[in-house]
């Protein structure tokens, strides 16, 4: 029951953040918006992994929380300067 | 048949399948979770929830990119500590804890990162911030030197 209840509200989260990114004024809350998102998404597959029980799913939040911290990264950087690294 | 036609059956069977999947939810014979029979595991992942979604409408409510980074960076800290921290005492008995720690560092580490990184490159691009009757930007004097630094480095 509780984690029905933590799936939809992560799932109303998500459809927030969306809005947020497909209307942004600034490409500043898109990017902030999309960090929000794959956040959203690491901590919803670890709440899937709590409902089913299948830990493996555990690797697949580690891989998306690290894909999402080097997209921020990098998208910022880019935005900032128009190129990545040197 | 008209598309609305089509629509609102469609949308009729989609409420149906929803009822059903409820009433099968309520029913004896689901599945157990790895959440049940810890209650300080769901009360913290409850919490966790409700800041996560005070995030999102703080995303949506707030009126420009730095309020929204607040929102976006903070709340999402405070929620993935419950979510993580209650997925770590109810996976306890099982294999999971040691992996579900290991991405709430990685988290904790990485999250305020993002948002300083959204924030810096924000700011020294120069996107419009949220002004009322006697707002003062701290950081005008230090704008120019701040940006050749960003240039340079």
């Amino acid at each position: 029951m509780v984690i029905d209840i933590a799936i939809v509200s992560l799932a109303i989260s998500g459809a927030l953040a969306t809005y947020r990114v497909l209307r942004g004024p600034t490409w500043g809350d898109r990017v902030t918006a999309f960090d929000y998102l794959t956040v959203n998404l690491a901590v919803m597959v670890v709440v899937v992994a709590l409902r089913t029980g299948f830990t493996p799913l555990l690797d697949a939040a580690l891989i998306i929380s690290i894909l999402g911290f080097l997209s921020t990264v990098a998208l910022a950087r880019y935005l900032l300067r128009g190129r990545v690294m040197r | 048949m008209t598309t609305a036609r089509r629509l609102g059956r469609r949308l009729a069977a989609l409420a149906a399948l929803a009822g059903g999947g409820m009433a099968a939810a309520a029913g004896p014979e689901r599945a157990p979770s790895a959440l049940d029979g810890h209650p300080v595991a769901q009360a913290l992942v409850l919490l966790g929830c409700v800041f996560l979604l005070a995030a999102a409408v703080g995303l949506v409510r707030f009126p420009d990119v730095y309020t929204r980074l607040h929102a976006a960076t903070k709340l999402v800290t405070l929620g993935g500590l419950g979510i993580f921290a209650g997925a770590a005492i109810a996976f306890y008995p099982m294999d999971g804890t040691p992996r579900v720690l290991l991405i709430a560092a990685f988290f904790f580490l990485t999250a305020p990162l993002s948002g300083y990184m959204i924030a810096r490159s924000a700011y020294l691009r120069g996107l419009p911030w949220y002004q009322e009757d006697g707002s003062v930007d701290d950081w005008q004097a230090l704008g120019s030197e701040a940006q050749a630094s960003a240039q340079e480095s």
